[in-house]
């Protein structure tokens, strides 16, 4: 079945179990939100109090954003582009530092004796704790990117560590009587029956590192990038630029979700687990 | 080699586990012969053993003391001259059907046009030919456990183990797949190792059955079943035959 076709069914059993209530009130969340901080908006307004921007002034500094925005003297798109480069990077490092890593202390219990505590250690400080300390020592490029690495870092290892922790023992004795080494039961079954459990921890990072890279930004980075478009914003009293930030902000953070969600289930359909 | 060649040979094995106080001795004392192309059901009472004395034999448990050899060669640890099909199939979830047979080949590094001559051999001898490409998922368990035993045929084991095969399955495929394991077994000439707690399916299965004592489990009557094939289960020696291994094994339970 193609995922086209499975999309439409499941559009419409949507619509087919959904009683007209159901769909009345989910169809009006969103228009009735934008109404209610339209309203509120204008109101604060009107007490001479203007940080919150109606939705109108909001969507028109996009547009002006979008060809060059008075803060940051860039397009949006060279801003969005900073931003997601930045996070691209730090969570292709954390992958590649992550999953190895993962791998050997979920398959080797003196590993993880030795490393288990160093990561407990880390693992609680938050990833935005550290940039201060990752602008002054990495500058305002790696500093960012660093924090996404952190970011995403623990929840990939944890899953990993956890994948390679739930292989089924009866696939292994299937392997080792079938004449595999022991690198070929790691190479042939515990590393592909962690892809699923690696997928779920790259989507979960990419939640946390999206926060991340925002808040990093938010201090300082070099070349732009949408928290710094908020925090300049802010700084030179362009609320509406600011808040045109937090939507680009919004959007982008559903737009990756989205993609690591889809991503995770194609390969758990692939991997043949659901 | 003739067809007489004993293919298995185990003599005084013996098996215990760690336990809190000390060990326990979960099979002592056991000897079987088994010979080239030979059909033995191993039955016993659940906890007698029979498993863990499959699983020596493909070399996935280390044995206390004694001996066993295939093909006079000592066995240490798992290889491919013994291939081994499970209760629960066992089958790679990422594979399919095709690809979970070659999985032994793929070990070998045998190259993929030869891998796919072999397999293809197999899967059309366990009547599986058009679902190469279906993952397990879209298999039902009769189908499954097919798979799992085309991927045991496919290293071209000197014996071929099977740890209640058919125990997942419900009783009607459990009898279709009785009669296509003996269908597979004629054609291929193999040596089946077949482990059960089901005295019919034994009886309808093997050339010879080993009665196993509860723990510590040893050989405690050997059957020769001499009863033309296919078998008949409505027959009258195939019903007394039946009742008197059954009797066997109810005696040892009221006695322990």
């Amino acid at each position: 079945m193609s995922y086209a076709s499975e999309t439409k069914e499941k559009v419409h059993a949507l619509f087919k179990k959904t009683s007209p209530l159901r769909l009345a009130l989910m169809v009006s969340s969103l228009p009735i939100f934008i109404a209610a901080w339209w309203i509120f908006a204008l109101y604060l307004q009107g007490q001479n109090f203007y940080y919150l921007p109606t939705p109108l002034e909001v969507w028109n500094a996009l547009i002006l954003s979008w060809e060059l925005d008075p803060v940051t003297h860039q397009p949006l798109l060279a801003n969005i582009n900073a931003s997601l480069g930045r996070f691209l990077l730090g969570f292709v490092i954390a992958i590649v530092v992550a999953v190895p890593l993962g791998l050997l202390i979920g398959y080797s219990s003196l590993i993880d004796a030795f490393s288990k505590p160093i990561i407990e250690v880390l693992r609680p400080v938050p990833p935005i704790a550290w940039v201060p300390f990752l602008l002054l020592a990495l500058g305002l490029f790696w500093g960012p990117v660093i924090t996404i690495f952190i970011g995403v870092f623990f929840p990939v290892l944890s899953n990993v560590i956890f994948g390679v922790r739930s292989v089924d023992p009866l696939l292994i004795d299937v392997a080792k009587t079938q004449g595999a080494s022991n690198r070929q039961v790691f190479t042939k079954v515990i590393f592909p029956f962690s892809i699923p459990y690696i997928m779920t921890g790259l989507k979960i990072g990419v939640g946390i590192g999206w926060m991340c890279i925002v808040a990093a930004e938010l201090f300082a980075a070099q070349g732009g990038g949408i928290g710094v478009l908020i925090t300049a914003g802010q700084t030179i009293g362009r609320y509406d630029i600011m808040f045109a930030g937090m939507v680009v902000v919004g959007l982008l953070g559903i737009v990756t979700l989205t993609v690591s969600e889809y991503l995770e289930k194609r390969v758990k359909i692939w991997m043949g687990m659901m | 080699m003739d067809g007489h060649d004993v293919i298995l040979s185990i003599k005084n094995l013996k098996k215990t586990f760690p336990k809190d106080d000390g060990a326990m001795v979960a099979i002592e004392n056991f000897n079987l012969d088994v010979k080239n192309g030979d059909f033995v059901c191993i039955l016993g009472p659940s906890g007698c053993g029979k498993t863990t004395l499959l699983r020596m034999v493909a070399g996935l448990e280390p044995l206390t003391s004694g001996s066993m050899k295939v093909r006079g060669e000592d066995i240490e640890g798992p290889g491919s001259d013994r291939g081994m099909v499970f209760q629960e199939f066992g089958l790679f979830p990422w594979r399919n059907v095709k690809k979970n047979v070659e999985f032994g080949l793929e070990l070998k590094g045998i190259p993929s046009e030869k891998r796919a001559e072999i397999s293809q051999k197999y899967v059309e001898l366990v009547g599986l030919k058009g679902f190469e490409r279906s993952y397990p998922r879209e298999l039902s368990g009769g189908m499954k456990q097919r798979v799992g035993i085309a991927r045991a045929l496919a290293n071209d084991p000197a014996v071929l183990l099977m740890d209640e095969p058919f125990g997942a399955l419900d009783a009607q495929t459990r009898n279709q797949m009785q009669m296509e394991l003996l269908r597979i077994w004629k054609e291929t000439k193999k040596t089946v190792l077949f482990v059960t707690h089901s005295v019919d399916e034994a009886v309808f299965l093997a050339d010879r059955i080993v009665v196993m004592t509860s723990r510590p489990g040893t050989v405690k009557n050997l059957w020769n079943i001499d009863l033309p094939r296919p078998r008949d289960r409505a027959s009258s020696e195939f019903i007394a035959l039946r009742k008197n291994i059954l009797d066997e094994l109810e005696v040892q339970k009221t006695g322990a």
